[in-house]
């Protein structure tokens, strides 16, 4: 009976990490920033300038730096987290103390990634122990807020001193810092996804859980190891909001969760797991933050700003859905 | 689970929910009082009828984000109406029949093409959200003074402790329960809840009961978020972004279990009565606001765990059950 199921599930593995159908969601995405790029630049005077590009890098940049760690829940087949946002801010909590503690500042990093990455690890915990990704992010994500909302006393906690500063507003290059992490880490995460064991194992627990368990793969550990990862992205956009703006405030990231999920779909990564790459997820990120920039510099209101980003997200949604059932 | 499991599931839930209440009320006078317990249960009218809807939705095995900006766009689409010279009635209708019907559009996109619902919903989710801001522009919107008198009846007690609201809330709850047990439409939502393969073969259409509760979840959303803005006076675009939790959480502890098919109403009004007293009795402790979130999470994570353990157990007994027959 097993046995059967393995072999039934075979083709879907490797089509799961087929290298064509993952080269035609990327070329397919790069298409479309091309076209928003070439519409924007002829329609909107300012849109084209390196200026304005480096500042839609910039909007990316938060969101997708934990949209990386969010691709590797989605791709191990763990849905999504919804604690993204209550994880960042409480992590700009936390390092907002260290600073104000007078700890250095390579230990107050080191010591905020660790709490970031072990806040995630318990979830991937819990999760690798077979309880519902949705619900145990959504239930961490109220305990995570509510303690941030304790140790800030719901108020602005100041950093107190310059010495993170220019994590949050130094530009080596020219370029903003928060722009090269995003950059270096999308470069690393791709690549730990298509070329170390771990990736692999990944894609394929995500792609058939019960073939992969019966292939002796860690499961549960790719559960742990995903959502520690995305800890750390949210420990890092924490520590990259609270020194770029000199305090850390329980509504530092009104809404993160949803951009983040929006730019995975976006991106073109399925739900089902098993398909798709952190390129995707930043692709997706940089294409919001595009579009954004498009419509904020011809004046739309915020709620139709919204309304179009929504529409995006459901269409995109809909599309790949439509797309990857032809070819299965 | 058979009958027996079903039963003692649900004992120990009430058990769970006495016990919160009995702390409480050790500590809080107002909690052996009638009218402090009507004020509970006025306090969990929007929580309550959002979650039957949220549950029927679980129950079929799929999952609606979208209910906060639903419940926003409605609140804010009442206010409108009734700035706009309707009657305070009408308004609340039409307001839920436009949430039904996107409701049910929803569920027709999600049942006929077979994507996940939550990938769908966050989409509606942040359309629903932009929309609200537009209808409002961007703003809060305020029934105007004088007709404030027409939306008192609200307020109202009969018998000291049901008030219109917490009396729809029952209703509500009565129906959800005669709807899911006694209605040919409530069983087959069960049952593509309970497998989607199993009840095709069976003969249940797989997309009508998906429609059906979207539809309901969305006209409940849009009840809740109706009453709760007319009862306010006014409405504001971005409303109810909490909404979703306290929703899930009443489902949860009530022991509608996420992949469908398994809970029902009265766990969920179970549910509903625990995080009510919980954070209810925490606020009358003098808890800020924002400890809620706090309270809310550790009671899920409880949830989770012992869900998580009950599971262990139960699969550690048959396992050692299994062992004599293979030997």
């Amino acid at each position: 009976m097993m046995s059967k199921t393995i072999m039934a599930s075979l083709p879907q593995i490797y089509r799961g990490i087929s290298a064509a159908k993952r080269r035609r969601t990327i070329i397919l995405g790069t298409a479309a920033i091309g076209l928003l790029v070439l519409i924007g630049g002829a329609t909107t005077p300012g849109f084209l300038t390196l200026d304005n590009l480096l500042i839609v890098i910039r909007a990316a940049s938060i969101t997708g730096i934990v949209a990386l760690g969010m691709s590797y829940i989605t791709i191990s087949g763990n849905l999504f987290a919804l604690s993204a946002e209550e994880l960042a801010v409480l992590s700009a909590c936390v390092f907002a103390w260290l600073m104000r503690a007078h700890y250095d500042l390579a230990a107050g990093l080191v010591l905020t990634l660790v709490f970031a990455g072990s806040a995630g690890g318990i979830q991937g915990a819990i999760i690798a122990r077979g309880a519902d990704p949705i619900i145990t992010t959504l239930a961490f994500g109220a305990l995570f807020r509510g303690v941030a909302s304790l140790v800030s006393n719901n108020k602005n906690i100041l950093l107190e001193t310059d010495a993170a500063q220019w994590l949050g507003t130094g530009r080596p290059l020219g370029i903003p810092t928060q722009s090269w992490v995003f950059v270096i880490l999308t470069i690393v995460a791709w690549f730990v996804l298509q070329r170390t064991r771990f990736g692999r194992q990944l894609l394929l627990i995500g792609a058939n859980r019960q073939a992969a368990m019966a292939t002796g793969f860690q499961v549960g550990q790719a559960s742990l190891v995903a959502l520690t990862l995305f800890g750390l992205c949210c420990g890092m956009a924490g520590i990259s909001a609270a020194s770029q703006f000199g305090l850390a405030v329980a509504n530092l990231f009104d809404g993160l969760n949803v951009d983040v999920i929006a730019a995975v779909l976006v991106g073109g990564i399925s739900l089902r797991g098993g398909q798709g790459t952190p390129l995707q997820a930043a692709l997706g990120a940089i294409f919001i933050a595009l579009l954004q920039n498009y419509m904020l510099l011809h004046s739309f209101t915020s709620g139709q700003r919204m309304l179009v980003v929504g529409c995006l997200v459901a269409a995109a949604t809909l599309g790949f859905h439509i797309i990857q059932r032809r070819r299965a | 689970m058979n009958r027996w499991d079903i039963v003692t599931d649900l004992g120990m839930r009430i058990a769970f929910m006495a016990a919160v209440y009995g702390v409480f009320a050790i500590m809080l006078p107002s909690y052996r009082t009638v009218s402090g317990v009507a004020a509970l249960l006025d306090g969990a009218v929007l929580i309550g009828v959002v979650a039957v809807g949220v549950g029927i939705t679980m129950l079929a095995g799929e999952f609606d984000l979208s209910v906060g900006s639903l419940a926003a766009v409605v609140g804010v689409l009442t206010v409108n109406m009734i700035i706009a010279g309707m009657n305070v009635v009408p308004a609340v209708l039409i307001a839920i029949l436009a949430a039904a019907i996107f409701g049910g559009l929803q569920g027709l996109v999600i049942a006929v093409t077979g994507i996940n619902s939550l990938a769908f919903t966050i989409g509606t989710l942040i359309c629903l959200r932009g929309f609200a801001l537009i209808i409002s522009n961007q703003n809060s919107v305020t029934i105007p003074v004088p007709r404030l008198g027409e939306t008192d009846f609200l307020a109202a007690r009969i018998l000291g402790v049901l008030s219109p609201m917490s009396i729809t809330m029952f209703s509500i709850f009565v129906l959800g329960f005669l709807f899911l047990n006694y209605t040919v439409w409530g069983r087959e939502i069960y049952a593509i809840g309970g497998g989607r393969a199993e009840a095709r073969a069976a003969g249940v259409s797989t997309i009508k009961p998906v429609v059906i509760a979207f539809a309901v979840s969305g006209a409940l959303a849009g009840l809740g978020g109706a009453l709760s803005s007319v009862r306010l006076g006014s409405a504001t675009p971005l409303g109810f972004d909490t909404l979703l939790l306290s929703v899930v959480t009443a489902c949860l502890m009530g022991g509608v279990a996420l992949e469908g098919g398994r809970g029902s109403v009265f766990g969920i009004f179970i549910g509903l009565l625990t995080l009510r007293f919980l954070v209810g009795g925490a606020a009358s402790l003098g808890a800020p606001y924002w400890l809620q979130s706090l309270a809310i999470g550790a009671l899920l994570i409880l949830a989770i765990v012992v869900q998580m353990l009950i599971n262990i157990i139960r699969r550690h007994a048959s396992d050692t059950r299994a062992r004599p027959q293979s030997a």
